[in-house]
């Protein structure tokens, strides 16, 4: 029962005063991005703040999508690579993290806490601190310039792996004694038992998967150096830091930088429910 | 063995493979310095002061704020929190490229944040173009205008004086991006946080009679510091290692970082042997801090 | 249940993944088939090209001239404009995987014959004797010319002309000498205009420093000399302008380069090379501007930038990347490329027929006789970007040209040292 079941109306002002504030400050970047992408290059440079364009024009849109003659961006490869990247890396952790997670919560084997372990402390090493190595690494394999050498050094993650773990281990143990009871074996066991239970699990799982592969930038700038393998983010990143005065093309990079949010955007007001989950497991886990 | 590491091409020969198959082969110094330029050694100095300052000023901000804000949203009385939440969690999803280019846009000499300091009769700065220390800054206001004698000694090729340059106008940029880009994550933990709070304490200190702004000092905030650790050393360990906004700002003294230089040695001056060594120094770093979250937080797990 | 069939899929796209990397590692298109040896073939080939462009006009003009090429021998040439040529050369390089042939700045030459990255092919071309001596000079390392130049540029002061006019001015105040400069750039300063803007880099910088009479290496390159009062007179002068405002640096006015600068209408005086007309051509038609010599101070000096035709070292195709280049640097091609995007072609006998079809380059032209090359000494450009980082503080009093001049000094000794 609610102690208090009164408040002062200034406050309750005060309070959202405060809230539209914050909105617009963590919104109003976004708002003005879409603005500026309807801009013309003088415009967006003079007018920043204005949220309408004066004039309005769809060049920057054009170039995007490549209907005019002028260089643009070659975004429709951006993004191909970037879904096919994300793609396989989501399905690969997805499958590899559950695996792994069932693993070391349920099967007993000798070192089990030590390999949970070792497996965090590794996967779990900055992705800074790898950008050498796995370049060198790539290079050695000659995966380097290649959609594989993409996907497979961050094919599986320490956090999906732990949070794998957690949901099975809060899983009863009392279902998969029926089932073993019935006859069946482990992989049959997890197949059919477990993982339905498990599913909020692999639904948070897949999406922090895909979020991470999709704003992957590291691993994608060191394993490849061919401009037919850019994802949205090695390819904007790279034409931004171009040499002469590319990175002022604000409505151009500002606009391609938009498109590239929305995917996420929408995957993450359709199951926000999911994100804010898995970053609850996070808080918990600590 | 330790010579081919210093060289910024290869010694045998195709170039720079060989060399750096060597220094990979053979554990890299743990000490970089004593070798190579000066000049090296004053950009590994100045990479680790612009870091520090990041890490000084985005941690508490950061933090400051996402307590804030989960604070703000757990408020039963405000309507429509679930949607604020939404709103203020939303940049943390999206690229850190996508979000540091919109913030170049916002912080250049005629951009958005200038605008709105005129709006006020302030001249903001050349933002990204102004390598001057934010410290510096502060001492000239007070009259202090240039290296005083004692400060021109130098430690590891870069002055004292320069050491306590604060960060630089440039940095404020990236230190604003960050604050706005994960405060976001952090509130979640934070309300996670208060939502686990036992309301019958609450009420009860009320009953004793503790104001709004006692019972937040006595009783939430102390039944919050594990969430507060949690929050500190993910900030703490996060920060030493940024680099995709770095990236985007450019070889610029004034904002380089050693995931940057690591970065920048290896794959502009082919210089692999001395990133490595930079990325093993940093590895080292995070460790440490790791180890001693490890140690305030308890590794929370049994079985 | 959709999940049943999850797993199987992925565990096929693993495999699938799998064996795409152990047949042969994805396409990386930069072999023809079946050619084993140093390359031979000059026909069937697929080349590969990595461009410093300065521009659309540029890499629309190499985009052309090498599919004409391609077109006559049956190859496929594929011309990829870099936004970081030395990063991602060096990525590239290290990586195993270099395009055929890329562009090699003179200042980045030595680098890169110490990694051995570069075929030297310079003895394989028949017009080799018709190229500039001191250009090829550049590009030559233990007496073997490795690579040919392509071009060449110097560096000349742009004058936006309506602006010139706007501010009453004529021909006969086109500044000759630095006093002239300072005055004109100060009648121009008015409004959202700066006078001057030029890149705030060595390579503009050093240009003021010779006309001082300074240098940065001694004659015979075995000492550096950037601690000397010329230099410092020189970079005196350039810290004038910019605490007065008469000189911005295009950081300052949220530009990238002085074309843009002027295109945008933020500088009424630029310094570049050749690179600006094609540079300003397609993005600012509306810019009128004239070509005059650099002023003088002590003395007249200018900077020449030239880049060459390198081919890999690991290229398996130099016999067809090799005809490219004769192809590339032939007097036609190179005055093609002269009206594409303003360079100055870096052969002998293109030169009066380039005096003649381009009146107006006048300028780039005559500083051919005074101009010197950038410093070549593998890891200066470590110490350049150093003295680089400074030049924006001149600006604003917290960059001190005595003690940049010590840190250049400083570190250019090291560096040489470092090299010997």
């Amino acid at each position: 029962m609610p102690a208090r079941t009164y408040s002062p109306p200034w406050r309750r002002g005060v309070g959202y005063a405060l809230l539209i504030f914050f909105a617009v400050v963590f919104i109003g970047p976004f708002l003005i991005q879409l603005a500026t992408s309807f801009k013309t290059d003088a415009d967006a440079a003079n007018n920043s703040l204005s949220l309408i364009p004066h004039p309005a024009t769809l060049s920057a849109w054009k170039r995007i999508f490549g209907f005019t003659e002028n260089a643009g961006i070659p975004f429709g490869r951006w993004l191909t690579n970037s879904i096919i990247v994300a793609t396989f890396i989501t399905l690969g952790r997805v499958f590899l993290d559950s695996l792994a997670g069932y693993a070391l919560a349920r099967l007993r084997f000798p070192g089990r806490q030590a390999v949970f372990w070792s497996i965090l402390a590794i996967l779990a090493v900055p992705g800074a601190v790898l950008l050498i190595p796995r370049f060198l690494v790539l290079k050695e394999l000659t995966l380097f310039n290649t959609y594989p050498g993409m996907i497979l050094p961050i094919v599986a993650d320490a956090a999906g792996i732990f949070l794998m773990r957690q949901f099975f281990v809060n899983i009863p143990t009392t279902m998969e004694e029926a089932a073993r009871i019935d006859g069946a074996g482990v992989f049959r066991t997890y197949w059919s038992v477990i993982l339905p239970v498990a599913r909020p699990g692999l639904i948070t799982l897949t999406i922090l998967s895909f979020q991470g592969s999709w704003n992957e930038f590291q691993l994608f700038l060191v394993s490849t150096s061919d401009p037919k393998y850019n994802t949205l983010t090695t390819g904007l990143a790279k034409f931004s830091s171009g040499q002469l005065g590319a990175g002022t093309q604000y409505p151009l990079t500002l606009g391609a930088a938009l498109l590239s949010t929305i995917p996420m955007a929408i995957v993450f007001f359709a199951f926000q429910r999911h994100f804010i989950g898995g970053q609850l497991a996070a808080a918990v886990k600590g | 063995m330790t010579s081919s590491v210093g060289s910024t091409t290869g010694t045998a020969g195709t170039g720079e493979l060989a060399g750096t198959l060597e220094a990979t082969a053979a554990p890299p110094p743990r000490r970089p310095r004593g070798r190579g330029s000066a000049l090296r050694r004053q950009n590994f100095a100045t990479s680790i002061r612009n870091n520090f300052y990041f890490v000084l000023f985005v941690v508490p901000l950061q933090t400051a704020l996402a307590l804030f804000l989960a604070v703000l949203l757990n408020n039963k009385f405000l309507r429509g929190r679930s949607y604020f939440r939404t709103a203020f969690f939303f940049p943390s999803v999206t690229s850190s490229i996508a979000t540091t280019l919109v913030f170049l846009f916002l912080f250049s000499g005629g951009g958005a944040v200038n605008q709105l300091l005129g709006y006020v009769g302030l001249h903001g700065p050349n933002w990204t173009a102004d390598p001057r220390g934010v410290f510096h800054q502060a001492l000239g206001a007070v009259g202090v205008d240039s290296t005083p004698g004692w400060a021109r000694h130098e430690f590891f090729n870069l002055s004292w004086w320069d050491w306590f340059s604060g960060p630089s106008i440039a940095m404020i940029v990236i230190i604003t991006l960050v604050v706005w880009t994960t405060s976001g994550t952090f509130m979640l933990m934070f309300l996670a946080g208060l939502q686990n709070i036992n309301e019958e304490v609450l009420e009860a200190s009320e009953v004793d009679g503790a104001d709004a702004w006692q019972r937040f000092r006595l009783v939430t905030l102390p039944m919050l510091r594990p969430t507060l650790i949690l929050v500190l050393t993910l900030g703490l360990i996060s920060t030493w290692q940024v680099f995709d906004q770095i990236y985007l700002t450019g070889n610029n003294p004034a904002t380089i970082t050693p995931a940057y230089l690591s970065y920048n040695q290896s794959f502009q001056n082919s210089a692999f042997g001395i990133g490595a060594a930079i990325a093993f120094l940093l590895f080292a770093l995070i460790i440490l801090l790791a180890a001693v979250q490890r140690r305030l937080i308890g590794t929370g797990e049994d079985d | 249940m959709i999940r049943r069939t999850r797993a199987p899929l992925a565990l096929v796209a693993g495999l699938g993944l799998m064996l795409a990397a152990a047949c042969g590692g994805g396409d990386s298109g930069f072999s023809n088939g079946g050619n084993a040896s140093g390359g031979g073939a000059t026909t069937g080939v697929k080349l590969t090209m990595l461009i410093g462009s300065s521009g659309d006009a540029e890499t629309k003009a190499v985009d052309d001239a090498t599919a004409a090429w391609a077109k006559k021998g049956g190859n496929t040439v594929t011309v990829t404009p870099a936004k970081d040529l030395t990063q991602e050369l060096t990525q590239a390089l290290a990586g195993g995987t270099p395009p055929d042939l890329f562009y090699v700045d003179a200042s980045k030459f030595a680098g890169l014959v110490k990694a051995n990255a570069l075929a030297a092919y310079g003895d394989q071309m028949p017009n080799k004797d018709d190229f500039y001596p001191n250009l090829l000079q550049s590009f030559t390392s233990d007496g073997k010319v490795y690579c040919v130049p392509k071009d060449f540029s110097t560096l000349a002061l742009e004058i936006n002309t309506d602006m010139w006019k706007k501010a009453g001015l004529t021909e006969a105040d086109y500044p000759q000498t630095w006093d002239q400069l300072d005055a004109v750039a100060k009648k121009l300063t008015t409004g959202g205009v700066t006078g001057l803007v030029f890149n705030d880099t060595l390579d503009r910088v050093d240009a003021f420093m010779r006309q001082a009479g300074g240098s940065l290496l001694n004659a015979d390159g075995t000492a550096f000399t950037a601690d000397s009062p010329q230099n410092l007179t020189g970079l005196q002068f350039v810290q004038k302008m910019a605490r007065e405002g008469t000189l911005k640096f295009p950081k300052q006015v949220d530009t990238g380069w002085g074309g843009e600068a002027m295109g945008k209408n933020k500088a009424a005086m630029a310094i570049e090379g050749n690179w600006i007309v094609g540079g300003v051509k397609n993005d600012y038609p509306n810019l009128h501007y004239t070509v005059v010599p650099l002023p003088k101070g002590s003395q007249q000096a200018t900077l020449s930038f030239t880049n060459c035709w390198g081919i890999a070292a690991k290229s398996k195709n130099q016999a067809a990347a090799i005809d490219l280049v004769k192809y590339l640097t032939s007097t036609d091609q190179q005055i093609q490329f002269a009206k594409a995007f303003g360079v100055m072609p870096s052969v002998k006998s293109a030169s009066t027929q380039f005096s003649q079809q381009f009146p107006d380059q006048k300028a780039f032209v005559d500083g051919a006789a005074y101009a010197t090359g950038p410093t070549s000494l593998p890891g200066f450009d470590q110490v350049q970007k150093d003295f680089d980082s400074k030049i924006l503080g001149l600006s604003n009093g917290s960059s001190d040209p005595k003690a940049m001049l010590a840190a250049l000094q400083k570190n250019g000794d090291a560096a040489l040292k470092a090299n010997n």
